[in-house]
């Protein structure tokens, strides 16, 4: 798909001239009416076909039974009963409940607390920003294996560091409770980095004066922290807080390469369930994009909540 | 440091005050450093630490025999290094079609992005017509819509498109990226519009004002959205797991398909984490600068 150039006549922009700019001054016509159009054609072609109609369709797949993804039929709401007379949609919700609450708190804790430590004079700080940012960029397989093979229970290193210390071996991907434990470890693992950055500017951004007016009153440093940063911080926080809680719902490929959703679903969380319905050996379709509008509903509403609870606190 | 005026002979040096904390930790006036500046150094060497070891442990395993990797308790540093290991994973052609596959759906994508995405952040930000906020809306409205969320249909027009099983069903879906559009659209508006009515003037048509004034005065945010595309590409994961078969896997989906069968070659599962780790490595340290820029201007990753 290449694009195709706008077909301009050279029309020359004088032709336009005369007449009175009925619009913003930045209204000045080049080429035709056509034009601007034809330049978002490819994009919105594009755009249209893969995000804007499937969004549309989404929901309307749901609606109709199908396990080859071929053959419809009206099923009304029979997809939405179906995945909730199902066990593994509950569990699945629950484990994404549960995986987003651990990641999100643990998530918005240690970005803040990391980014005030990297804001302070010391050595070597671009050293340690570049090491904590590194994990963002890794690939989520890469990043998952990696783990799979750190947190094997023989001979993985993180078992044979604690038995080096007189620790217990601990079964971290085969016990339930621990797995869960250990995708959000790795979840933060690879994703601090980000929101960290994301802190680190909103710390940034706050005015320096403010600290030595301050310390000049004698205020101690974890006064200033609950008395200036924190507060002026909030709006940062709010933004980590909400891109925390969309990546926690879309989990899947580093989870789906530590644990592969096990033990026995322990760690299948949403995206995982809808994946396995419409491409595992069932092909439920039908049940898989139920699911999705569930997921979409889930995001959304964890979104306008964050958000207008983000702006009353602005307004207050 | 401090502003010293000239002509003024430097005083002995004045004593550091309480009230001068954030200084300390790197100044050389002898004063041992506080409690806290000492914990918190800890704290973040032990934390790169955890983030290094894995890495460290992964590219030293790429060089482990088989029968080293299998040693209880495991070895961190090779007792006999295996070169091998690469020639032998490079010499598996499972492998080196992934890797190209995985090379030409991130160039031919980043490319692409490209195009499409300044073409019509070029017609956001410049003209005025009709619809043009509403589209401008939609598409930022659907940074929201994840690709998680819409997997199915999307799959399915891309089947009905005959897509499925090609390259170009990994590359084409993603190319129009609402971030894209709006990171080029908020870097063209800073373009003074006279500059591009003074090339009208002068007879240029549309196009070429385009290609030859706006893009290369873009250049900044080229660079920032072909980094981002080039890492999205090169990493993504679950669209091509689901998109792909055996002839277009590309490196992740080998990877990981790789890791699950019956008997693992941890040697080469680890040569292949390690090949496809080192262009993210290198592209972070050529362009860390750009990278936070662009989170920075679009909070997205």
């Amino acid at each position: 798909m290449t694009s195709r150039p706008p077909a301009t006549p050279d029309a020359p922009a004088a032709a336009a001239g005369p007449a009175p700019t009925r619009r913003r001054p930045r209204y000045r016509p080049g080429g035709t009416v056509l034009t601007p159009y034809l330049f978002l054609l490819p994009n919105m072609l594009i755009f249209g076909l893969f995000t804007i109609w499937p969004a549309i369709n989404g929901f309307n797949i749901s609606l109709y039974a199908s396990t080859t993804g071929r053959s419809f039929e009206w099923a009304g709401l029979d997809n939405y009963r179906a995945i909730g007379a199902d066990d593994r949609f509950w569990s699945a919700l629950t484990n994404t409940l549960v995986y987003v609450a651990g990641f999100v708190a643990l998530s918005v804790v240690c970005a803040v607390l990391l980014a005030v430590a990297l804001n302070a004079q010391l050595r070597g700080r671009s050293f340690f920003r570049a090491v904590f940012f590194l994990p963002v960029l890794l690939s989520p397989v890469v990043v998952g294996l990696m783990w799979r093979w750190m947190l094997e229970r023989r001979g993985g290193l993180v078992n044979a560091g604690l038995q080096a210390i007189g620790g217990p071996e601990m079964p971290w991907l085969v016990d339930g409770r621990l797995a869960m434990l250990s995708i959000i470890a790795v979840g933060l693992w690879t994703n601090v980095g980000f929101y960290t950055m994301i802190a680190l500017a909103g710390l940034q951004s706050i005015d320096g004066s403010l600290y030595e007016a301050a310390s000049v009153d004698g205020a101690s440093r974890s006064q200033q922290f609950w008395g200036i940063t924190l507060p002026l911080l909030m709006p940062t926080v709010m933004v980590v807080l909400i891109l925390a809680t969309i990546n926690g719902f879309q989990a899947f490929d580093y989870i789906y390469n530590l644990t592969g959703g096990g033990p026995v679903g322990g760690t299948t969380l949403m995206v995982q369930f809808i994946y396995d319905n419409a491409f595992g050996p069932r092909r439920e379709y039908g049940m898989a994009a139920a699911a999705s509008v569930v997921l979409f509903l889930v995001v959304l509403s964890f979104t306008l909540v964050n958000w207008f609870i983000g702006r009353r606190r602005e307004a207050t | 440091m401090s502003a010293v005026l000239p002509g003024a002979v430097e005083p002995v040096a004045p004593p550091r005050t309480p009230q001068d904390p954030r200084r300390r930790w790197t100044s050389t006036s002898g004063r041992p450093p506080s409690l806290a500046d000492v914990s918190r150094a800890t704290v973040l060497i032990a934390l790169s630490l955890v983030v290094l070891i894995p890495l460290l442990w992964v590219v030293l395993g790429s060089f482990k025999t088989p029968a080293e990797l299998a040693l209880r308790p495991p070895t961190l540093v090779p007792r006999e290094w295996m070169p091998g290991n690469y020639t032998e994973a490079l010499g598996a052609f499972a492998f080196v079609r992934a890797l190209g596959n995985s090379v030409f759906v991130t160039v031919v994508a980043t490319a692409l992005t490209l195009v499409v995405n300044s073409l019509a952040a070029y017609a956001l930000a410049k003209y005025n017509f009709r619809g043009r906020d509403f589209l401008f809306l939609v598409t930022l409205a659907t940074i929201m819509i994840p690709l998680q969320v819409i997997l199915i249909p999307v799959y399915q027009i891309t089947a009905q498109l005959g897509l499925v099983n090609s390259l170009w069903g990994v590359i084409i879906p993603a190319v129009a990226t609402p971030t894209g559009v709006f990171l080029l659209r908020q870097y063209m508006l800073t373009i003074p519009d006279e500059l591009i009515d003074s090339a009208r003037v002068d007879g240029a048509s549309e196009l070429r004002i385009f290609l030859r004034i706006v893009l290369p005065l873009c250049r900044p945010a080229l660079a920032v959205l072909a980094i981002f595309s080039v890492l999205w590409r090169w990493n993504d994961f679950l669209w091509p797991l689901v998109v792909t078969d055996q002839n277009t896997r590309t490196l992740p989906v080998a990877l990981s398909q790789f890791a699950s069968q019956e008997v693992v070659p941890f040697n080469l599962v680890l040569v292949m984490s390690v090949v496809s780790i080192i262009p993210v490595l290198v592209a972070f340290l050529l362009f860390q600068r750009q990278i936070v820029q662009g989170i920075a201007s679009t909070g997205l990753k």
